[in-house]
């Protein structure tokens, strides 16, 4: 049977992107597939501006989207999803389904899934912080869509808040709820809207409650001190125990670790820094491809630290947060990574069957 | 929780107070940013006796906390001996020196907790700002200084002689650390006024204050200086 020349990548976020361009620059015919009707992924979703420098979203990446819609090798499917496989390395035989229901069957050599993840919902299971209770507490994706308004109001009275917190980790390193992990990007999130929140409403006074903060490479002074020392943020390492409503305020209750007391402050606005799990597509690719899944339930990679994208069934690469937390630095990466060694092994492929 | 001590102060005093710490021209330069890490605590020698903490100047006045700053204002700051170990801080900050001006502030507006912590220190004040010297020979007798032994006793009874035996002239001093010269007094003096410094101290107690700008005065008019 002649091997396959098509590579299949699977999700257009960053690192569906870049994956897909970069195995069409080096000639490699690409099939990219996206369950959304737009590409571009979760950043571009949902968020207003992007870590670390702070640059409006659609203009950090209108050259990543514009590259996969105009490249020639690139077969883009938007509003389909991946929804059987049969068949193995250089052989896959993938079925594919449009919103409409209509279903092609592609024969593809190599498959690269960068499915990403969802944010954590602070109410999947346990009621956490009053998410569903109250309206003035909100997650990071929903001061992300106020930022894309430009205006900042509580949204239980229209009005500007004057006391802001963010609550850390929700939904990461808490072993009761299963999620043992940290998500990465939560606190530099965290730490640029309080600057965003600032810069539009530069009264307002804004906490981060935290228990480590996870200030990468050079996130630490473009955003964490940066945020400190110039926007006046007051860090406290101390995770907040509950958000309770008091008159047309909330009130909440931690520990101020570091100055040794307890705390009960009022707050107008509380935003709740939800972290990283697989997403559905991720977890719906992992059954289909006959994936495994590491400890925490994102796709299991072989070669690691040293390679970061086979997964252990041959052919099948993993960029991105599918394979577990990623800033976007690291999905891009991973996703060249991904279209190289997928490159690779169809020429090898080829190669072996010449022979 | 925001600090409940000195309720009865108004959070305007303290903000007025807060705000002159701010605006003094080394504060930028002595305050950035605190991640809370502790190696200004490690290395204070005050911390190892004391309840107390340059970490926790820094970052009361990094995070603009006037309640805690207030109470640090009357209490925390006497407890540091101003040594400086602590600008090891990865993040150049200088809790020292924010103490340092959080004591000229606390000074300068004659906190009633001020004029209690440098009560005892009223002739010392007085010998360094007329004299430029500190502790003096005459100083060193057995019941204040029970520790140093009893070597204490014995020099203190010939301390004139003891002096003399010392080979530099200036040092044959019992009243005064060394011989201090017209001149070099003058020129501390001259120093004293300019910089505000003995202005300072009319806030903390008149007296003081006024005797020594008596003495002062009528050194430097000696002198031939005029300070106008």
């Amino acid at each position: 049977m002649t091997i396959a020349s098509r590579l299949l990548v699977i999700g257009a976020g960053p690192a569906g992107l870049e994956a897909a361009a970069a195995a069409a620059d080096l000639g490699t015919p690409v099939v990219l597939v996206e369950a959304k009707d737009e590409i571009g992924g979760t950043p571009l979703a949902y968020y207003a501006t992007l870590t670390p420098h702070l640059q409006e979203t659609h203009e950090a990446m209108q050259g990543m989207v514009a590259r996969v819609r105009q490249h020639p090798h690139i077969d883009l499917r938007l509003g389909t999803r991946v929804v059987d496989r049969e068949g193995e390395a250089g052989h896959f035989q993938v079925t594919l389904e449009d919103k409409a229901g209509k279903r092609t069957v592609e024969e593809v050599g190599a498959v690269i899934v960068a499915t990403g993840f969802q944010h954590f919902d602070p109410g999947r299971e346990t009621q956490l912080y009053g998410y569903y209770e109250y309206d003035d507490v909100i997650t990071l994706v929903d001061a992300e869509a106020m930022f894309k308004t430009g205006r900042i109001v509580r949204p239980s009275n229209g009005q500007p808040p004057e006391r802001i917190a963010f609550i850390q980790c929700v939904g990461s390193r808490d072993r009761q709820i299963g999620n043992q992990w940290c998500s990465k990007v939560c606190c530099g999130i965290a730490s640029k809207q309080a600057i965003e929140f600032k810069r539009l409403l530069p009264q307002a006074k804004v906490f981060i409650f935290y228990i480590d903060m996870r200030m990468y490479g050079f996130w630490e002074d473009l955003l964490y001190w940066k945020a400190q020392e110039e926007y006046k943020v007051n860090y406290i390492r101390g995770i907040v125990t509950e958000v309770i409503r008091k008159g047309d305020r909330l009130l909440i209750k931690g520990e101020d670790t570091t100055m040794g007391r307890p705390m009960e402050v009022p707050m107008d606005l509380v935003v709740l820094s939800v972290g990283m799990e697989p997403s559905a597509g991720t977890r719906e690719m992992a059954r289909i491809f006959g994936l495994p899944k590491e400890s925490h339930g994102f796709l299991a990679t072989v070669g690691e630290p040293l390679d970061t994208v086979s997964t252990p069934v041959p052919g099948v690469y993993v960029a991105g947060a599918a394979a577990g937390p990623k800033d976007i630095e690291d999905s891009v990466s991973m996703g060249g990574m991904a279209a190289a060694k997928a490159v690779g092994f169809l020429n090898r492929l080829k190669v072996a069957e010449t022979v | 929780m925001p600090s409940d001590r000195y309720q009865e102060v108004p959070l305007e005093d303290k903000l007025r107070l807060f705000e002159q710490v701010k605006a003094d021209p080394r504060f930028d330069d002595y305050l950035y940013g605190c991640y809370e890490c502790g190696i200004c605590v490690a290395a204070c020698p005050s911390a190892r006796f004391y309840d107390f903490s340059p970490r926790k100047i820094a970052q009361t006045l990094a995070r603009e906390d006037v309640e805690l700053f207030y109470e640090q204002l009357n209490d925390d700051i006497w407890n540091c001996s101003q040594c400086f170990s602590c600008v090891r801080c990865p993040r150049k900050n200088n809790p020292g020196g924010l103490i340092t001006i959080m004591r000229e502030v606390a000074v300068k507006n004659g906190l009633r907790s001020t004029k209690q912590a440098l009560a005892g220190y009223t002739r010392i004040i007085y010998k360094i700002m007329t004299t430029g010297t500190q502790v003096s020979p005459d100083m060193l007798q057995e019941d204040a200084f029970p520790d140093w032994g009893p070597g204490v006793k014995e020099v203190a009874q010939n301390l004139a002689l003891w002096r003399r035996a010392l080979p530099p002239e200036t040092l044959h001093t019992t009243g005064l650390s060394w011989d201090v010269e017209e001149r070099t007094k003058q020129e501390l003096y001259l120093i004293w006024k300019m910089t505000g410094a003995l202005d300072m101290i009319a806030q903390l107690d008149e007296g003081l204050h006024d005797i020594m700008e008596e003495v002062m005065e009528e050194a430097l008019e000696e002198g031939g200086w005029s300070t106008h």
